[in-house]
């Protein structure tokens, strides 16, 4: 069996003063019994340091909804109310519950667990529109804690064949085409975001702790990122090709601009790159309608990778988009009716936000996704509805050491890869490869109410 | 029918403050001319004789604004205009989208009063999911036939095979589910059992044995069998009159029963047969189950064991839950308990509990059906759970095909569960109700507890009733499939 896949994670606190959820305000009324600090479990309540006759102020960040002080003060003097800072995070896509679950993600590196049921809404748009199936009694299944070992994430970047052609001898005829592999099924790429340089610095650091690769524009890797030369991908306009030569010649995977030129000149360009480097060659392609032809046509012409892109809420460009899932359904299905479907790898960027949207993504047909805002609020960012200023920057942001910056998003990564597992565990999928497309292991929400409520209440007035 | 063995009586809150939906201030240009203690025929205002200042008001009594209309309206009879009335700011903080505040809220004064909040400003029959069981609506003739409330009946019986095995007939559709000893307090366990006897239904052991407290209520538990055989002895499953598969679960299908080491507690290893303090994981699947050939063999295994005791199959809800389904029948199962995706948990991954599996709303109509064409329905016990929060949730899930449901998280609210969601962390809930923590497991007795859940069932028997009247139906049996009693606001705007 191969080495065992494991991502290294380890408690790492920004020691910031993140949003919370709960504001806890003590009131006049207050005469210091202390019955508080009794009844609390999470020690949101102490006493003063300075004057231990009287109360501090109630540490709202510790609270977790209890509720116990409020209602045990003999005095009635505790109040709460949600945090007007929280209330504004987030937008209707990067919901604030989101956020402030990924920053605990990157600061423990575990799967979030906690009681009670499910408390949201009973389905929703884009991702929130499926469901993971599970296996149960008559299927073979994997245990995704006891299991996991048995379970595998890596993918291959590149093409591979859909044959294999041998002699009359029994030899081998079929060329095999390069293809990198990656121990999970996620890739880093914050270019569309305006970041700080510890962001760009902790993407490719923690892209080389955990085996995967980061997207940067040639242009802006310094000598700091340069370090980390096996692990990230440039990002370049096909006529920019000589002027980077050297570089490319380290790296693994290359990725262009898509522009209509480098379609029709596709063949010939990509033969001059294989005189430069053996990196793979991926080309980043805007989502907008029709990007399933671009696509195949790329694909006819030789390309191995694509990387197609949407914006920060999943949808791609023009009137009428469509949203990731769909986008990539349709794209895999063209490509699947036109049998070219292994000949190419697609990775999927744009409103990954949670880690069940990486195997919802590749279900609906994605290879690989890439990540980006996550990593971003990883380091400490707000997220709001402003276009403008989408994220905003802890004030602290350049003093956060490199390490912690990594760390946090090897973190981040670790609990998502766990999640990948529990998921995939309870489809009784054992390798990620065949999760690919795999629409059987999903339920729509749909296929559902056209099934159920639909033919029961449709025509039911 | 009510069984003689229920005794209603109020069980107040145990806090010293509510968490009411309405504040009444009383500002100091109060005189304690006790006017409103006079008038508010809910006791908000208190002024006792002998005092010469009226006590601060209870707000939690207070029906809120719709009280304008009344001519006893404090707020406006204060001659010194010392009162105000306002939503509670604090009220946004408790509840969600499944579990509002106002369903909280009801469900605490059913626990209190065992009567049918006498309130019309809280939404209790649904929440604000948008979907699911909070979009069906019932469809109540005009002219039902008219039904003596007393001759209606609730019970329903889980042996429909004709085996020769116990003829097990419960009070209500209603029992109570898993919840084990370690992801809850013993006085929380054994008030369950005392209300179920009360109730002539079960309660359910859970995965983590059989405490020796629940002896007295054999009868009114079940004993659950569970991937990790945690507590499972062969005595356990002699001395029940049901005893219950569980392959999986609603909140966390596909993935075994967790028990967070901290809530890991002396006694419950003792229980557990494990080292304290560790993690407990429960596997997933049952690894001697890869068949319905292997599940037939568990099923009879018990049947072999014990042979009275009915075998319930609890299973969660994928794609293919109705051949599930169906494969229990031949597997001589006598209830298949399908637990949909929106159920409770003491702790398990978010995302299992948003994303696996389909919510139990469309698991009955497809279970019911696939089984109806199977010619199997009339011999099985279909029981449903996962997000049954209250007694039109109940009527509902039979009307979509069920014969009954199962709930808990419900149960948990009555004993003043907020629903916060740190039932799995540090030493478990700070509210003692799913606690195993030598201080927190103390914070309410066995009376407190059995009696709100007695309390909270009448509250749902008597909606159940009033539902069945509407209809003029005499049983609740009446009801099982009638979607077309049913409408969905999509689709009837």
């Amino acid at each position: 069996m191969p080495k065992k896949y494991h991502i290294h994670v380890k408690p790492t606190s920004l020691e910031l003063d993140l949003i919370s959820k709960f504001r806890l305000e003590r009131g006049d009324e207050c005469i210091n019994c202390g019955r508080c600090i009794k009844v609390c479990v999470y020690e949101a309540h102490k006493r003063r340091e300075d004057d231990p006759r009287k109360m501090a102020d109630p540490i709202s960040a510790l609270c977790k909804n209890c509720f116990r002080c409020i209602q045990e003060c003999p005095r009635g003097a505790m109040t709460k109310s949600i945090m007007p800072a929280f209330k504004t995070l987030g937008d209707e896509y990067w919901t604030s519950e989101m956020i402030l679950s990924i920053w605990k993600q990157a600061e423990v590196g575990k799967v979030p667990v906690s009681g009670a049921g499910y408390r949201g809404k009973f389905t929703g748009p884009g991702f929130d529109s499926m469901w993971t199936d599970m296996s149960e009694i008559v299927r073979p299944t994997r245990d995704g804690i006891h299991g996991r070992e048995y379970i595998s994430t890596h993918v291959d970047l590149g093409r591979k064949l859909d044959r294999l052609i041998f002699s009359e001898d029994g030899e081998l005829l079929s060329e095999i085409p390069d293809t990198v592999d990656l121990p999970i099924p996620m890739i880093f790429d914050a270019y569309e975001y305006k970041v700080a340089d510890i962001v760009k610095i902790a993407m490719a650091g923690a892209a080389e702790a955990i085996d995967t690769l980061a997207v940067f524009p040639a242009s802006e890797i310094t000598a700091e990122i340069e370090k980390y030369v096996k692990h990230f991908i440039p990002l370049l306009s096909y006529n920019e090709i000589e002027k980077h030569a050297d570089l490319l010649d380290k790296v693994k995977v290359l990725e262009l601009y898509y522009t209509g030129e480098l379609l029709a000149d596709f063949e010939t360009i990509r033969k001059n790159i294989k005189q430069i480097t053996n990196a793979l060659v991926a080309v980043r392609i805007p989502a907008s309608a029709g990007v399933e032809n671009t696509v195949l046509a790329l694909t006819q012409k030789g390309a191995e990778i694509v990387h197609i892109i949407t914006d920060h809420h999943g949808n791609e460009q023009g009137e009428q988009a469509r949203f990731v899932k769909e986008v990539l359904e349709d794209v895999h299905a063209t490509l699947i009716k036109e049998a070219v479907r292994d000949a190419l790898t697609i990775i999927a960027s744009g409103g990954i936000a949670m880690a069940e949207h990486v195997p919802k993504s590749i279900i609906s047909g994605a290879d690989v996704v890439s990540l980006d805002i996550p990593l971003i609020l990883a380091l400490g960012y707000e997220l709001h509805g402003v276009k403008e200023e989408l994220l905003i920057p802890p004030d602290e942001i350049d003093r956060i050491p490199q390490e912690k910056g990594i760390q946090r998003i090897v973190n981040l990564l670790g609990a998502w890869h766990s999640q990948m597992l529990e998921v995939m565990g309870a489809m009784g999928i054992r390798e990620v490869r065949r999760l690919r497309g795999e629409t059987g292991r999903a339920i729509y929400f749909e296929t559902l109410e056209k099934e159920t409520f639909a033919t029961l209440f449709g025509n039911n007035t | 029918m009510r069984p003689e063995t229920v005794t209603i009586k109020p069980m107040p809150s145990r806090f010293r403050h509510m968490l009411p939906k309405y504040k009444v201030i009383r500002s100091d240009a109060c005189i304690s001319c006790g006017t409103c203690a006079r008038l508010c025929p809910y006791g908000v205002h208190d002024r006792p004789d002998g005092y010469n200042k009226t006590k601060p008001p209870v707000s939690y009594k207070c029906i809120g604004f719709e009280c304008e209309k009344n001519d006893f309206f404090c707020i406006n009879k204060c001659p010194v205009k010392a009162l105000e009335l306002i939503p509670n700011p604090m009220y946004e903080a408790l509840g969600d989208h499944r579990w509002t505040s106002d369903m909280i809220t009801a469900t605490w004064i059913m626990a209190e009063t065992g009567a049918v909040p006498d309130r019309t400003d809280l939404e209790y029959h649904i929440g604000n999911s948008d979907g699911g069981f909070d979009k069906l609506r019932f469809k109540f003739p005009e002219n039902p036939p008219l039904v003596n409330p007393e001759e209606i009946s609730t019970a329903i019986k889980l042996n429909r095979r004709n085996d020769g095995r116990a003829d097990v007939e419960i009070s209500l559709p209603v029992y109570c589910g898993g919840m084990s000893f370690g992801s809850c307090s013993l006085t929380t366990l054994v008030s369950r059992a005392r209300n179920a006897q009360a109730w002539n239904t079960f309660t359910c052991t859970g995965e983590g044995g059989y405490p020796e407290a629940l002896q007295p209520y054999d009868n009114h538990v079940i004993t659950q069998v569970a991937t990790g055989l945690f507590g499972v002895r062969e005595e356990t499953i002699k001395r029940v009159r049901m005893v219950e598969f569980k392959y999986a679960q609603g909140a966390k299908p596909g993935l075994g029963g967790h028990l967070l080491g901290e809530k890991h507690t002396e006694a419950i290893s003792k229980m557990r047969e494990a080292v304290k303090g560790t993690s407990l994981f429960s596997p997933f699947p049952f690894h001697s189950v890869y068949s319905i050939e292997d599940h037939k063999k568990h099923v009879d295994w018990i049947k072999e064991m014990n042979p009275t005791a009915l075998v319930s199959v609890k299973v969660s809800t994928p794609n293919d839950v109705d051949m599930v389904a169906v494969g229990s029948y031949y597997a001589n199962a006598h209830v298949v308990h399908i637990d949909g995706g929106y159920g409770g948990t003491g702790a398990a991954p978010d995302i299992a509990k948003k994303n696996i599996a389909m919510p139990i709303e469309y698991a009955i109509p497809k279970v019911h059906n696939f089984l109806k064409e199977e010619g199997a329905r009339d011999a099985v016990t279909l029981i449903a759970s996962g997000g049954i929060r209250n007694a039109h949730d109940v009527a509902k899930a039979i009307c979509l095909g069920a014969d009954g449901v199962v709930i808990a998280t419900a149960e948990l609210v009555a004993l003043e569960c907020v629903r916060c969601g740190n039932c799995e962390s540090g030493r478990g809930c700070a509210r003692g109700i799913a606690s195993t923590d030598p201080e927190l497991a103390v914070l309410y007795d066995e009376e407190y507890a059995t009696q709100r859940l007695t309390n909270l069932f009448n509250a749902w028997h008597d909606e159940l009733v009033s539902i069945l009247q509407k209809f003029g139906m005499k049983s609740i049996t009446e009801l099982v499939g009638r979607t077309d009693l049913l409408y969905h606001i999509d689709y009837n705007k």
